[in-house]
């Protein structure tokens, strides 16, 4: 403020010297989002079989049948699986994971062993997503996959039908994701603990603090801002995941896998209803403008508060 | 959509990730089709080795006679990524000539009534092309304004057929000394005597057509054309609650319940099915034609054969798929000289000796037995009037759901009377959503 009243011209001309770096950024983004994101939305208004067939004004009908529509509410809830599934286990598993490759591996085993170890955590995201599924796809199949040959093998005679069964479904999907996403994680953390203050870690171990002690006082607080990004980034992620769920069960079986973007995709494509795809994925971006927006706030506060040194 | 090739897995990975980047990769590689008039740009996905495939190549070496000044370009799709594009990729300019595209109203119907394909009566009537089509084939050439079949304008052209009958491995039922049924209650009889045996009688799956067509045809069994038309052309109400539909639904409940069909196999795709097949584990695979040069290959040291489904004279099959030509398109009157091509007695002769279904010619001329037998057995149900179509066309988004009733019927989770209940609603929504009176 002070700076502002004192010179204001300067402040001002330097303030606007940036704006024309900004312009390629801001033409793309109008482009490739806005865009878009406004004929969605003018799309979710309007009755619409696509190409060129006319369009039919309908106000928010077409929300107004989303309310009503149980699969648009299972799919969501099926969201909440997959932020399991794609957050918070792997989340978790990342950390410990790190931990120990960074702590325990990396010093008694040598570097080049952790990395090679955190290369192949990381193999899963590398992979493209469709060939992972359809190995998974085969691994799960239900007569002649791996996983049931095993099982068959130890004396089982009636294995679980992984990906074909509404009880089991929706756990096995989770289970590939998980496998999926475990290597993002760990190696945002494994680069965080490069960037923690080995002293502080001596100093903890002369004062006698346990391997267990040390990873929750030092470890866990001082990567918070990595962890936040990882939730973020993977909670986007979940909320609008596709090709996993179209690879390995197509929203089946019975719509028990069933998730909100393939939900769209199927009255986009199969059912030519476009403004009701529209509509369902208008209301998935906001949810996820949402959602996004409550972590940054969170992790806006917990920096402030780092700095504050609280 | 009921109609998929025996496309693998590695397919469908293909069509993700053309679907990831949606539309714009398939814009984008598209390249430049048009190109003006001297390019004639041709869209198809049947593999070149398959009988459409090597036909076609013909067709193209006798335009390239007829049409030296042209450069012909074919550009192989892939089923799952025309069927999901189309739509976006032919509102551009940049479009082909002439494409291969899916029949039915979910399909070429919506195409249609979007205004994105030509309407061709005028060549079909010029070109004869109305006189060489049985009537059950031009069923999938023609559509209404709103894109329903069977009535209005010519929009596509096909040029071979296809049915779905049962393959059966012989060894298997010599085993069990059993011989082919030529009715239901026979063939429930071969079924009983393979349960009985240990051995599940029927390669089925449950994520994909095949458990769908067998339900369709077990209602088809109990039904006449009347309800072909009324179920596929909304020539009349269907009752959901009442026969064919109940008696062949109550039918395959019955099926499921004695183990003719695996308990594990709601999650199975077409792929699955037709390889346990091929590799013994099952003695049937009731499935379509479009198996059939894979079976010939795969099965080459192993003793099978074709026979008709038993107790019925209507059966799942239609017209191939269909030559469309683009509303954008930039050289239409090639795409009619190209169609005429496909239909020629020497383009036709080639897809009868490949095993094909040609649309006309003679099927006795075949050398091969059982490509004889295949492809007389489709003469013999043209001549009876006898396709019924897919039980996925009448309504767009019926595939899926019909898929999703077949896993519930085969998971034990929802009744026979339930599932046909899931099924009423959506046919009935998506008869509402075409402007169709229930």
């Amino acid at each position: 403020m002070h700076a502002r009243t004192e010179r204001p011209s300067r402040r001002r001309s330097r303030s606007l010297a940036y704006l024309p770096y900004l312009i390629p950024g801001a033409v793309c983004f109008t482009i490739i989002i806005l865009v878009p994101l406004a004929l969605n939305v003018w799309y979710s208004l309007n009755s619409w079989k696509g190409g060129m067939s006319p369009m039919r004004f309908i106000g928010l009908d077409n929300y107004a049948q989303l309310l009503d529509d149980a699969k648009f509410w299972a799919s969501f809830r099926n969201s909440l699986s997959m932020i399991v599934a794609m957050v918070i286990i792997p989340t978790l598993i990342g950390l410990v994971l790190a931990a120990v490759l960074f702590d325990y591996i990396g010093k008694h085993f040598g570097s080049r062993t952790a990395a090679t170890l955190r290369a192949m955590y990381y193999l899963p995201q590398i992979l493209p997503i469709s060939v992972a599924g359809i190995v998974w796809n085969w691994i799960l199949n239900s007569q002649t996959g791996a996983v049931n040959t095993i099982l068959r093998g130890l004396g089982v005679t009636d294995p679980p039908n992984w990906l074909g069964s509404t009880s089991t479904a929706l756990g096995s999907v989770m289970f590939v994701l998980i496998w999926i996403q475990i290597g993002y994680p760990t190696v945002i953390f494994m680069s965080a603990l490069q960037r923690v203050d080995p002293e502080l870690y001596e100093a903890a171990e002369l004062d006698g603090a346990g391997w267990f002690a040390r990873f929750r006082a030092i470890t866990v607080p001082q990567i918070r801002p990595e962890t936040f990004v990882i939730v973020l980034t993977c909670t986007i992620a979940a909320l609008k995941v596709f090709a996993p769920i179209y690879v390995l069960t197509r929203g089946g079986p019975e719509s028990s896998t069933l998730v909100p973007s393939y939900y769209s995709y199927l009255n986009f494509f199969d059912k030519s209803k476009v403004g009701y795809g529209a509509a369902i994925s208008t209301v998935l971006t906001i949810v996820i403008i949402v959602i996004a927006g409550v972590i940054q706030v969170f992790q806006n506060r917990s920096a402030r508060r780092e700095e504050e040194g609280r | 959509m009921m109609k998929r090739r025996n496309f693998n897995a590695l397919l469908a990975a293909a069509a993700t990730t053309g679907l990831l980047g949606p539309a714009l990769s398939a814009c984008g590689s598209s390249g430049s089709s048009g190109g003006g008039s001297d390019t004639f740009t041709i869209w198809d996905y049947e593999s070149d080795d398959s009988a459409m495939g090597q036909a076609w190549a013909r067709a193209v070496e006798i335009f390239k006679e007829q049409h030296p000044e042209v450069t012909v370009r074919i550009e192989d799709q892939t089923f799952e990524q025309l069927q999901k594009n189309a739509k976006i990729v032919l509102t551009g300019d940049d479009v082909p000539d002439i494409m291969e595209y899916n029949k039915g109203n979910s399909t070429s119907g919506q195409l249609a009534s979007q205004g994105l394909i030509e309407p061709l009566t005028e060549q079909a009537t010029e070109r004869g092309w109305d006189a060489k089509l049985a009537a059950s084939l031009q069923t999938t050439a023609r559509y209404t304004e709103d894109g329903l079949m069977g009535d209005g304008d010519w929009y596509g052209v096909p040029n071979y057929g296809e049915y779905v009958f049962v393959y059966y491995n012989q060894d298997m039922f010599d085993a069990q000394g059993l011989s082919v049924p030529t009715t239901l209650k026979e063939f429930e009889a071969v079924c009983d005597a393979f349960v009985a045996a240990g051995q599940i009688p029927l390669a089925e799956a449950g994520s994909e057509y095949p458990m769908g067509q067998l339900w369709y045809q077990l209602v088809l069994a109990h039904a006449d054309r009347s309800f072909v038309n009324a179920y596929q052309l909304f020539e009349d109400d269907v009752d959901w609650s009442a026969d064919p539909i109940k008696a062949g639904t109550d039918k395959l409940v019955e099926w499921i319940d004695k183990g003719y069909v695996a308990a594990d196999s709601a999650g199975l795709t077409a792929e699955d099915a037709g390889t346990a097949f091929i590799n013994g584990s099952y003695p049937m695979f009731v499935s379509g034609s479009w198996w059939f040069g894979r079976i010939v290959g795969d099965m080459a040291d192993k003793n099978w054969d074709q026979f008709l489904f038993p107790g019925t004279e209507l059966f799942p099959g239609s017209s191939g798929n269909l030559w469309v030509v683009p509303t954008n398109a930039k050289n239409k009157e090639l795409a009619y000289d190209f169609i005429d091509i496909t239909l020629s007695d020497e383009v036709q002769a080639i897809l009868g000796e490949k095993g094909g279904l040609p649309v006309s010619g003679d099927p006795s001329t075949i050398e091969d037995d059982k490509t004889r037998t295949m492809t007389e057995n489709f003469a013999q149900i043209n001549e009876q009037d006898g396709l019924a179509f897919y039980p996925d066309w009448p309504v767009a988004g019926f595939y899926d759901q019909i898929v999703s009733a077949m896993q519930s019927l085969i998971n034990g989770s929802k009744t026979g009377d339930e599932a046909l209940a899931d099924l009423r609603s959506a046919y009935d929504e998506g008869k509402a959503d075409m402007g169709i009176e229930g």
